[in-house]
């Protein structure tokens, strides 16, 4: 620190003197002060950083109806994965538009968003609109008996085709 | 414009980007770096932070023993509940079952959640017991005087929303523990109709059910209780607090800062050399009030030897003290968990279900009348400590610990009577019984008047007004009014915590409890 | 008064009067510094030193190296939001967590053993109690105080099954045997596998049809018209396994099979355990599911029971449930202070499963749309956790009392019990009599009514009871033709001669003492002369009432005049309200 700082204002009888400035014990007290505040603050933040998500397991059981066409969407109640059964077995492309999140609507030519006018393809391409990625296929795996297990948190290369 | 190059305008961007630190700096604070002392005052004033405080600050007040830091510690525990409960509020959830569910998630998953639960609880304990004792304080240096009466009422209202706060942040975990407490405190609310009930017109006039509706909305604990003091614990009573704080510190201000006996410089003998107060010869703002008082100027020549800096004098002791609670809740909080019993269960109550430490004392008293010891009590305890201020208007013995005729050996004599005859009273009622034990037919009114915890005040009050008489004096019948109070709250809060089993009866130890 | 003006001093000596701002430096560095060090610790505690973190990094230490580098230390959870489920075991049993897998040999990290549900559509808690949301040991375990579901300790984890299953028509213990013998005798075990058991032989060679497990076959079901395919197979087979070992089994045999086969569910040791109660009659004295006496608590939730409620005061050592409730078993009254319980004389097996039994009275907070089939059939469709053969209902409620084959029961401190098997009885007793007696109990003594207001019986169910009274004990009733009511006699002398031959058995009053109450309202409106007449001239073999036709070393013979004015002065107490 300068005395001859900028802001400081002329010495005048108002100021007779500068205080001392050599006060090893104030400075360390307020850097170790500053220090246990800032670490303090540094644990505070952590907290609200979730360390377990609330929601549940994205894995989910679902039986496939036995009228369903090739080329026609199953999307089982509640849940955001359009079911295709096809000759060489069955796939799920999750419908949560890759843009912004939206859900979108199974058409008979691909997928159609309704938030900001992404197009996809029936294998998830995308075709138009704002969307940067296709939408992804999800993991299937057969549970035996007409029915598949489908994991919304785990996607597979497109083109993963699982015989049931 | 058209004189300079545009090359000169670039040239001016740059450098005034490159200034920018330097100015955000500069212009963040109002006052250059704190180098001399008038530099050091503008950095009071100057901050909107700290400019609740004096520019200086008299040597008198810096001293440790005239205050022991108390108000701060309560303020600096405050702050600190301020901020973990700001954080715990990420996960709280406030509805019957998820709210107990939502603090074993803070306890066993959110990360320092279990840390944080405990610094709010202790601090929350830490606060109380402050208040108590920066009452005590402020009662025993007498400084509640002129011209300081208001403050001692807002400084009561302050304590009674410390406790208000307390309370409601008892219920929120709902587990047993706060089922049960708040079950009790709610009755206690209503027990007003243990006198309209006993005159027969709780039917048409009924203070204690609207008090208990009110609390809790609803006949019972339940979720609309939960939600109403989750309002009041995390909206209402902060913002009753905060605003009756920052009276409280402006009022400290206006009214000259603390008390201090008259001949306070004297005693403190003259400054050090290097805390030399300058005074200026040519006063420059002081001539300004004379625009609005009638009268004799402020003394002008007449230099503030007392005082010293606020800063850094003031400030490193308020720092210092807010780091000693930062501390002190830090190490309870790694030694101890905050309690979390099982799952409110409103089929099984806690026996004995135990309001906060605090309150036992009350507690004690509920269970003698619940009107007179929950209500009637209190509120003549309160009106007695307001009135203190306006009753004794003596001028000796102000800001010295235990001033006033006798000091501190009348404060040792009235602590003495004060515990014996509370501990006296309590023997008796636990050994032989009281009225209804003797006479079941006893009416509940004369219950409510007359019962251990009545009998106690009469006995205070009556002992007060004996030690004015005796002692010609009315700060002697305050200091033993004061005391008595105080004792017989330490006597009730230590039976009510440690020698009360299940069904409230007297237990010489919680080993010898039965067991359930 | 202007100051003089100080001379400027560079640094300020340590200790000046007046200069508190000293020590509040000292006050605030050391304040900072203590701060600091109990962050630090509590940092450290935090991100290390947690119970879960040392056992992940374990598990990490004990894994492969590809899997140690993609292994994630972190809180992993089963949350099922339709049952309020939030189970946090899987974050340190991580074998039977999601994805992740077993480490051999340590049972920490062990996979789960082979049941019929997905954990991760339950999660934990609801089977093996505990504190689902706990993530340190002690906690979740739920062995602290304030934790009311502790733990179902390991050797009693099939009890978890109680909290969703009502098993159904599980027989008594000697049945359930029968059942397991003629499993081992009709070499079912060749080439079935029931209980991890047999199945080592298998019929057709490779390429036939392996034989069905069948140690879940109560829960799955299997096809009713299997004895007469076997037959089939047996007689087409010219020899191998189907010639061998498969025989032709008589009907009542295939029953007992049967009932044992129903009562494969995966949990034989809790089956074997509710076996046991169905053969002690503890329904004698308590309810369970709405069945059974009312001496004794409900014991329909008795396995939640709150060791933080629990008196451990008259239990030494081990201050656990499990040691609790089998202390009690040893000695009722010694454990809960007041009991009326008796000390049943059990073996330490016994003991054993009956505190594994205890621990299944529990029930689950799921909504009934979760409940498994068992119990929708047993609390909607009144379907029984016993089997309703004669001599199950007896085992399950009768014994306790009445003793195992029905000889009586003697337990310090009260009444004797009658022998209810005892041929003179059962000869002179008539159907309706019996029947009347459980319906109806014995108002103010021991035997409640068992109708299906009070006991919870049903009307076919006393009957079977009554059947196999009488199949058991190969006794039937005598004929009696004369009306229920013709004896005449002269009171007073009838009274005169209780006081001298029957008050000392019977009570002065007919209350009752060594003998049954004779002045009990039921008993004398359902009680016919000649069952008065008759018990009282030929007596009780077995018992110490004596045939008073026969004269004794203490008295002369009674006359049969004179036993029809007792039973003239015993009507008297009818009459009386």
């Amino acid at each position: 620190m300068s005395t001859a700082h900028p802001s400081l204002p002329r010495r005048s009888r108002l100021d007779p003197e500068p205080v001392a400035r050599r006060d090893f014990l104030g400075l360390a007290a307020l850097w170790s002060a500053a220090a246990a505040l800032g670490f303090a603050a540094l644990g505070a933040l952590r907290l609200p950083k979730a360390a377990v998500l609330p929601s549940p397991s994205k894995k989910f059981r679902v039986h496939l109806p036995e009228s369903l066409a090739p080329g026609e969407a199953y999307v089982p109640p509640g849940r955001s994965v359009a079911l295709f059964k096809g000759a060489d077995g069955v796939f799920a492309i999750s419908t949560v538009c890759t843009h912004l999140g939206c859900i979108v609507k199974p058409t008979p030519h691909g997928f159609d968003c309704p938030c900001h006018g992404s197009r996809f393809a029936p294998d998830g391409s995308v075709v138009r609109g704002p969307a940067p990625a296709p939408l992804p296929w999800l993991a299937v795996t057969s549970a035996g008996g007409g029915s598949v297990i489908v994991d919304e948190g785990a996607s597979v290369p497109p083109g993963t085709k699982v015989a049931v | 414009m058209s004189a300079r190059s545009s090359d000169d305008g670039l040239a001016r961007l740059w450098a005034n980007l490159r200034a920018a630190p330097r100015r955000l700096r500069e212009t963040m604070f109002r006052s250059g770096p704190p180098v001399s002392d008038r530099a050091r005052s503008s950095f009071i004033f100057g901050n909107v932070f700290l400019h609740l405080h004096p520019a200086r600050v008299h040597r008198w007040s810096l001293r440790w023993a005239t205050t022991w830091g108390l108000g701060m510690i309560a303020l600096s525990a405050f702050l600190v509940t301020l901020v973990t409960g700001v954080l715990l509020m990420f996960y709280y959830k406030p509805y019957p079952d998820v709210a107990y569910e939502s603090i074993k998630n803070i306890h066993f998953v959110v990360p320092t959640g279990r840390f944080m639960r405990n610094i709010h609880r202790w601090a929350a304990h830490v606060m109380v017991i402050a208040v108590l004792a920066h009452m005590a304080r402020v009662f025993f240096t007498a400084a509640y005087r002129r011209p300081r009466e208001f403050n001692w009422l807002i400084g009561m209202g302050l304590l009674v929303t410390t406790l208000g706060l307390s309370f409601s942040g008892y219920l929120l975990p709902w587990d047993q523990l706060a089922y049960w407490a708040i079950t009790i405190g709610a009755n206690i609310a209503q027990s007003p109709r243990e006198i309209t009930d006993a005159l027969g017109i709780t039917a048409s006039f009924d203070p204690g059910g609207l008090q208990k509706l009110l609390l809790l909305g609803s006949d019972e604990v339940g979720e609309e209780a939960l939600i109403r003091f989750y309002l009041f614990h995390v909206m209402l009573l902060p913002l009753i607090l905060v605003a009756l704080l920052a009276v409280h510190f402006w009022r400290i201000r206006k009214d000259g800062g603390l008390a201090r006996p008259a001949d306070a410089e004297a005693r403190l003998g003259p400054p050090h050399p290097a805390t030399y107060p300058v005074f200026t010869e040519a006063p420059q703002k002081t001539y300004h009030l004379a625009a609005v008082v009638r009268g004799r100027t402020p003394a002008v020549g007449n230099g503030p030897e007392g005082t010293v800096p606020a800063m850094p004098h003031l400030l490193y002791g308020e720092l210092a003290l807010f780091m000693l609670t930062v501390g002190i809740c830090l190490v309870l909080s790694v030694l101890f968990d905050a309690p979390l019993k099982e799952l409110a269960n409103p089929a099984v109550p806690e026996n004995p279900a135990k309001a906060p430490w605090y309150f036992l004392g009350l507690q004690e008293l509920v269970s003698f009348s619940a009107f007179m010891g929950g209500i009637g009590i209190p509120t003549m305890v309160l009106i007695g400590l307001g009135l203190i201020p306006y009753l004794d208007r003596e001028e000796a013995g102000t800001g010295e610990w235990f001033g006033g005729p006798g000091g501190g050996a009348l404060v040792g004599r009235a602590a003495v009577f004060g515990l014996t005859t509370a501990v006296a009273l309590e023997a008796l009622a636990i050994h032989f019984g009281w009225l209804r034990q003797w006479w079941p037919e006893v009416p509940q009114l004369l219950i409510t008047a007359f019962n251990p915890g009545t009998v106690l005040t009469a006995i205070y009050a009556a002992y007060s007004l004996w030690l004015v008489r005796r002692h010609n004096s009315t700060r002697a019948g305050a200091l033993g009014l004061f005391t008595c109070f105080l004792a017989g709250f330490v006597v009730l809060t230590v039976i009510g915590t440690y020698f009360r089993g299940p069904n409230w009866e007297f237990y010489w130890s919680p080993t010898h409890w039965p067991g359930h | 008064m202007p100051a003089p003006h100080p001379s400027p001093s560079a640094t300020p000596p340590r200790s000046a009067r007046g200069v508190t701002s000293h020590a509040n430096k000292i006050l605030l560095l050391v304040s900072s510094l203590a701060t600091l060090v109990v962050l630090g610790w509590a940092a450290l505690e935090e991100n290390l030193l947690r119970d879960w973190r040392v056992i992940q990094r374990n598990y990490a230490a004990a894994l492969p190296p590809d899997a140690k580098a993609s292994f994630n230390p972190q809180l992993r959870q089963i949350i099922v939001p339709a049952l309020r489920t939030t189970d946090r075991c899987v974050t340190c049993h991580l074998g039977m967590a999601p994805g992740e897998q077993v480490v051999p040999g340590q049972r920490l990290f062990a996979a789960h053993p082979p049941i019929p549900h997905d954990p991760g559509e339950f999660g934990c808690v609801v089977c093996h109690g505990g504190q689902g949301l706990a993530s340190e040991t002690a906690d979740a375990h739920g062995t602290v105080p304030h934790w009311p579901e502790p733990l179902v300790p390991r050797r009693y984890a099939q009890a978890g099954c109680g909290s969703c299953h009502t098993h159904l028509r599980v027989p008594n213990l000697e049945q359930l045997r029968l059942g397991q013998a003629l499993l081992e005798r009709y070499d079912c075990l060749a080439c079935h596998a029931v209980d991890g058991r047999g199945g080592t032989l298998r019929p057709g060679g490779a390429a036939g049809l392996p034989a069905p497990d069948l140690t879940l076959v109560g829960a799955r079901g299997y096809d009713p018209g299997w004895y007469a395919g076997h037959l089939r197979s047996h007689a087409a087979a010219a020899a191998g396994p189907w010639r061998t070992s498969f025989r032709p089994i008589p009907d009542d045999e295939r029953g007992a099979l049967a009932a044992f086969l129903d009562s494969r569910v995966g949990a034989p040791q809790l089956i074997e355990a509710k076996a046991l109660f169905h053969s002690l009659g503890c329904r004698g004295c308590h309810k369970v599911g709405g069945v059974g006496g009312d001496d004794g608590p409900d014991l329909t939730i008795a396995g939640q029971r709150d060791p933080g409620q629990t008196s451990f005061a008259g239990v030494p050592g081990e201050r656990s449930l499990a040691h609790w409730f089998a202390e009690h078993f040893r000695n009722p009254s010694a454990v809960v202070a007041g009991s009326q319980m008796p000390a049943m004389g059990l073996s330490e097996e016994e003991i054993d499963a009956l505190v594994l039994f205890t621990f299944s009275l529990r029930r689950s907070p799921f909504p009934e749309a979760y409940w498994p089939r068992d119990r929708i059939r047993s609390e909607r469709f009144g379907e029984r956790e016993f089997a309703t053969d004669g001599a199950t209902l007896y085992g399950t409620f009768c014994a306790a009392c009445h003793g195992r084959s029905g000889e009586g029961m003697r337990y310090p401190g009260m009444t004797p019990f009658p022998a209810i098997a005892n041929p003179d009885f059962l000869a002179l007793a008539s159907d309706e009599f019996l029947t009347a007696a459980i319906t109806r109990g014995r108002p103010g003594r021991r035997m409640p009514a068992w109708g299906v207001g009070e006991g919870g019986l049903r009307p076919a169910e006393i009957a079977t009871l009554v059947n196999w009274l009488r199949k058991s004990s190969g006794v039937q009733p005598e004929r009696d033709p004369r009306p229920p009511r013709w004896v005449r006699g002269e009171r007073s002398e009838g009274e005169r001669l209780y006081r001298a031959a029957c008050s000392g058995c019977h009570g002065p009053a007919g209350e009752g003492a060594e003998g049954p109450a004779l002045a009990n309202p039921v008993f004398l409106s359902t009680a016919s002369d000649t069952y008065l007449v008759e018990t009282i001239a030929r007596g009780r073999r077995g018992t110490t009432m004596e045939g008073f036709t026969r004269p004794s070393p203490t008295r002369r013979a009674l006359a049969s005049y004179e036993i029809h004015t007792i039973v003239a002065f015993i009507r008297t107490w009818e009459a009386k309200p």
